[in-house]
């Protein structure tokens, strides 16, 4: 295998572009609050899912076929 | 020795294979231009995961001896191609962008890659990712292993996600097709951001088998290209019924858009909201030019919208609750901790609290929305809207960086047909259509399942009549 560039070789290539991101980063939430977030959205969505009334006769659509 | 230009680095799939055939150059030629350059600029755009030069040279030595037997194969033979690297590939890394996985190796290939080497194409290096193709939720252009993927018409753009390396290498004639994957916008998005030709197929079309799983019930495979035809020549190859694929519709699939009803005899439904209001202010002139174009086809345009149904929620719900199944060991582990978005993180860490019932809900609701948008394509034949509202975000913004909903009309128009779409599992080809700011935007037209004949006969009519995908990006 002739390969010149190995993941390492790429992986560290990256950094320099994580550099440009590093000031997104700093302003990012703590991961706790990421963690209440994450789960205040999965609230929401089941709250949005109750909403919705269904004829007992629908099935999933476990047998999917497009 | 052939004189590698840019008209070569950028030709579509069945021009490279004429060239092939005239003997302007030989696939070993071919193959290591291709690779070279990929080795050389895929890391500018953070697009290359792993280059296969030694063994693409290899295999196109044995493609060059069957040309010279005249024993072909079909438009892809000799020609070379990348794959995201979500699909398995013997003995090499297969990383999924994740690093918990930088060093998982298969022993065997994708399905889809078996099949693209048995016409003869050949796969020169595997393209970078969102980690995990953002089953968790990603907020970040950065959110992959390999770095944010870079843009090829700014740098300062963010490429798409979740394919992002397709996109940015097919955009800068790095390959001249690639294979993506969608679970919801991932060959889509991407391909709109970089200004390609990207199909979505029916789900079920193309198999899965050596292709990471995100969401059992929403992954597919598709082609990311130059152009509509380029689309329809890689589909015929990938296309396909295969055992080891549970959710296989066993059908095959025959490029011939010739035998289709062509644009004017076509009811194209849309939401003029989309491109006059929705839109990106920037993109509006270019999206009405599109429709201009659209309407000098001859086809019959209508006014439509989706139903209304909770799309975000259900794509959302049904997406983690199965990433999460599927992702438990690394989740349990901690190990998702060393993923580079900590809101993917927090996402499938969140993901888990899905219950039981909430899935069933989703997934009893997603039969809704099938049996609506099947009903839907009794009134139209395809449904036309912008792919993205606007042009590629910047790398350094958060990705759900967005207008206020309370800025945008009430009326959603068409805005929610990827969700809507991957819900029901249906088709979508996404065509370049102009600029805004110097950055590509695209339209995106969907049909019923099965339609992408349909689909590719409108894109290959829309490509006659403009060269939205025959612009080059100015390499920096």
């Amino acid at each position: 295998m002739n390969d010149k560039i190995t993941r390492r070789r790429l992986a560290a290539a990256a950094l320099s572009s994580a550099a440009a991101l590093h000031a997104v980063s700093e302003q990012a939430p703590a991961p706790d609050d990421l963690n209440a977030t994450a789960r205040e959205q999965v609230r929401k969505h089941s709250e949005t899912l109750a909403k919705f009334d269904l004829p007992m006769s629908t099935e999933p659509a476990f047998q999917f076929k497009a | 020795m052939a004189d590698f230009t840019d008209d070569i680095f950028f030709a579509t799939i069945t021009e490279l294979n004429a060239k092939l055939k005239a003997r302007a150059f030989s696939a070993v030629e071919l193959v290591r231009a291709f690779a070279q350059r990929l080795e050389q600029l895929g890391p500018r755009y953070n697009a290359l995961a792993l280059p296969l030069t030694g063994p693409a040279l290899k295999r196109a030595k044995f493609i060059d001896s069957e040309l010279k037997r005249e024993r072909t194969r079909g438009p892809l033979q000799g020609i070379p191609f990348g794959a995201k690297d979500l699909l398995s590939t013997a003995g090499h890394p297969t990383t999924w962008g994740a690093r918990p996985y930088a060093d998982q190796v298969f022993d065997y290939d994708a399905a889809v890659l078996q099949k693209l080497e048995k016409t003869g194409a050949v796969l020169i290096g595997k393209l970078a990712m969102v980690e995990l193709a953002g089953g968790g939720g990603y907020n970040i252009a950065g959110a992959s292993m390999f770095g944010p993927g870079l843009n090829p018409w700014d740098r300062t753009r963010w490429s798409g996600g979740s394919s992002s390396g397709s996109g940015s290498a097919v955009a800068a004639g790095l390959v001249p097709f690639a294979i993506g994957s969608e679970t919801s916008d991932s060959i889509l998005t991407p391909a709109a951001f970089c200004g390609i030709t990207g199909l979505r197929p029916t789900y079920g079309l193309v198999s899965r088998h050596g292709a990471m799983a995100l969401s059992w019930t929403m992954d597919k495979l598709g082609p990311m290209c130059r152009s509509a035809e380029d689309c329809g020549l890689v589909l015929e190859v990938i296309a396909g019924g295969d055992a080891n694929d549970p959710g296989s519709a066993h059908k095959s699939f025959h490029y011939t858009p010739q035998y289709y009803r062509q644009a004017k005899d076509l009811r194209i439904g849309y939401a003029p909201v989309d491109f006059a209001e929705r839109a990106d202010p920037s993109a509006r002139p270019a999206f009405e030019q599109a429709l201009a174009v659209i309407r000098e086809t001859g086809a019959q345009l209508i006014e439509t919208r989706l139903p209304d149904l909770p799309y975000g929620a259900l794509t959302s719900t049904i997406i983690v609750a199965e990433a999460c199944s599927i992702f438990e060991p690394l989740i349990s582990s901690g190990k998702v901790d060393q993923l580079a978005d900590p809101k993917q993180i927090a996402g499938l860490k969140g993901g888990l609290e899905i219950s039981a019932q909430d899935y069933l809900k989703a997934m009893r609701i997603r039969t809704v929305v099938q049996q609506k948008i099947r009903r839907l394509f009794a009134d139209v034949d395809v449904l036309l809207a912008p792919t993205r509202l606007g042009p590629a975000p910047k790398v350094s913004e958060p990705l759900d960086h967005r207008p206020p909903e309370s800025t945008m009309p009430k009326d959603l128009g068409l805005s929610t047909l990827i969700p809507a779409a991957n819900l029901a599992g249906i088709p979508a080809l996404s065509l370049p259509c102009g600029f805004a700011g110097g950055l590509p935007v695209a339209i995106q037209l969907a049909g019923p399942a099965f339609s992408e004949n349909v689909l590719l006969a409108i894109g290959k009519e829309f490509q006659a009549r403009t060269d939205w995908h025959r612009k080059r990006p100015k390499l920096e």
